[in-house]
């Protein structure tokens, strides 16, 4: 088995006496597509919070290459700039156009010259198909294609692993569509995703590996063929049974 | 100051006392005019960098890398600032006018009137600001800090960049109306002999016994200021006001 090039060893948080996660373990392995599913509060959410160091974790360690990640604030910016995240409510920049949002961190973080980060960021929004609406600001745009700018603006950043939050809880189930179409097209670039989701036909689908969460726990970790057919844990069983009855 | 102004004779209702005392006084009441502009414009502008600063200062988070000495001097810097804007948030504008110009007197310091008034209009207004502006910082939702974030910006670039644009944006109504509250605000300062209009209008009335007349006539100055740069305001406003159009960026249309 090849390297992990991220790995999550023991992670545990609490929110006072409230435990989120519960001792994680979690080896990624380059190109991997890993989708985490599981119900509300069981703590996909906070795992991938505590991946991009948004949330401190309260024990257990994280390594990005084999080097631990630190809180040691310009180390914790670089590892963001190779670990991005895309979120449940976009939050792009609202002051900022569309090609404003795609073009900031990469000047500022990467300090690209002007013409790069422009060509990137007309790349990438010309993949998620946004690039007509560079002049646009970001409450002029459906909910579909805001998602959409929050994915290319991402992937600016050039990534190596890119988090998925609920990309797609805040949207109608046309937009749904649309951005899980973009998702599908980035699988076939190769880069490593991690996305939470209560999209249970495309983690089945698209994913290389699924993970069950529940109360904090990693349940189960398996194929997605096995997981959707053959699942070990009863838990896993009852919860995928409300999704796939319906 | 030598004005060649004709100067009514033998006023005798309220609004040829008003006219007399304004053309036979004009040097002061200009100077007036220009002392109190002149202490509301550089004070409101420095309290507002001082607002600013303190509201960004409230607003820091320390990370836990941070070296013992960096986090004592956070903690020393949000306490010192949070005592000063209770202190200036909590006392009238003309005690701490009092207390600042005696005080530096006392202490050997010559300062000016003037200076003191500035001072005095820029702490008071810091102290103001940087509440509002630690609102403005609030009002903007933390995903948009977290989105810079996520993608490697660091906390300060993330204010400076993301937060500040937009809260900055957000208080400016405040501003406004901060600056057309310290114009009139001013006119406290003549407790310490500041020649700005109140003072002007004192000293006029009391020539001639005709405060109601002198007072009238600075009360339309400070109307006829206010409410010029309250236009002026608004018409910048206006100005800053997104547009609901952009333009569809053709060249990237695909045609398939």
């Amino acid at each position: 088995m090849e390297k992990a090039i991220l790995s999550i060893q023991g992670l545990s948080k609490s929110f006072g006496n409230h435990e989120v996660l519960r001792k994680i373990d979690l080896d990624v392995q380059k190109g991997e597509i890993i989708c985490i599913v599981g119900s509300s509060g069981s703590g996909k959410s906070t795992l991938l919070r505590c991946i991009n160091r948004l949330e401190r974790q309260t024990s257990g360690k994280i390594f990005y290459h084999d080097k631990e990640v630190r809180d040691i604030q310009r180390e914790v910016n670089e590892y963001r700039s190779k670990v991005g995240m895309v979120f449940q409510s976009f939050n792009l920049f609202s002051n900022m156009t569309v090609l404003e949002n795609c073009m900031l961190c990469t000047r500022k973080v990467l300090h690209l010259p002007k013409e790069e980060a422009f060509d990137r960021a007309i790349a990438h929004l010309k993949e998620v198909g946004m690039a007509p609406f560079i002049n646009a600001k970001p409450a002029q745009l459906s909910g579909g294609q805001k998602q959409r700018v929050a994915i290319a603006r991402s992937l600016c950043m050039n990534p190596e692993i890119l988090l998925f939050d609920e990309p797609t809880s805040a949207l109608d189930p046309e937009m749904v569509g649309e951005v899980l179409a973009v998702m599908q097209n980035l699988v076939e670039t190769g880069l490593t995703m991690i996305v939470v989701t209560h999209e249970m036909a495309f983690a089945r689908d698209v994913s290389t590996r699924t993970i069950f969460m529940d109360r904090g726990f990693v349940v189960e970790d398996a194929p997605p063929s096995q997981l959707f057919t053959n699942p070990k844990s009863p838990r896993t069983r009852e919860f995928l049974s409300r999704y796939l009855a319906g | 100051m030598p004005f060649d102004f004709p100067v009514l004779e033998n006023p005798e209702n309220t609004f040829e006392w008003m006219a007399f005392l304004a053309s036979k006084y004009f040097g002061m009441f200009i100077e007036g005019t220009i002392n109190t502009l002149y202490i509301a414009v550089v004070g409101t502008v420095l309290g507002f960098v001082l607002g600013f600063a303190i509201g960004i200062i409230q607003d820091l988070d320390m990370s836990a890398d941070d070296l013992p000495i960096v986090k004592a001097l956070i903690k020393t810097l949000k306490l010192v600032t949070s005592a000063y804007v209770e202190l200036f948030r909590n006392t009238p504008m003309i005690v701490q006018a009092m207390i600042v110009y005696y005080g530096l007197r006392q202490a050997d310091v010559a300062i000016t009137p003037v200076a003191a008034g500035i001072l005095v209009t820029l702490l008071n207004t810091g102290a103001y600001m940087a509440e509002t502006v630690r609102g403005g910082i609030g009002s903007i939702d933390i995903g948009q800090r977290e989105g810079a974030l996520s993608m490697g910006m660091s906390p300060m670039k993330t204010m400076v960049y993301v937060v500040l644009p937009q809260a900055f944006a957000n208080i400016i109504p405040e501003m406004a109306n901060t600056f057309l509250t310290n114009l009139k605000m001013t006119s406290v300062l003549n407790v310490i002999a500041v020649q700005e209009l109140f003072m002007a209008a004192k000293t006029v009335g009391g020539n001639y016994y005709k405060y109601f007349e002198s007072y009238l006539v600075i009360a339309v100055i400070y109307f006829v200021l206010c409410f010029a740069f309250n236009r002026l305001f608004l018409i910048g406003e206006r100005h800053l006001k997104d547009t609901d159009d952009y333009a569809l960026a053709v060249e990237y249309l695909e045609n398939d």
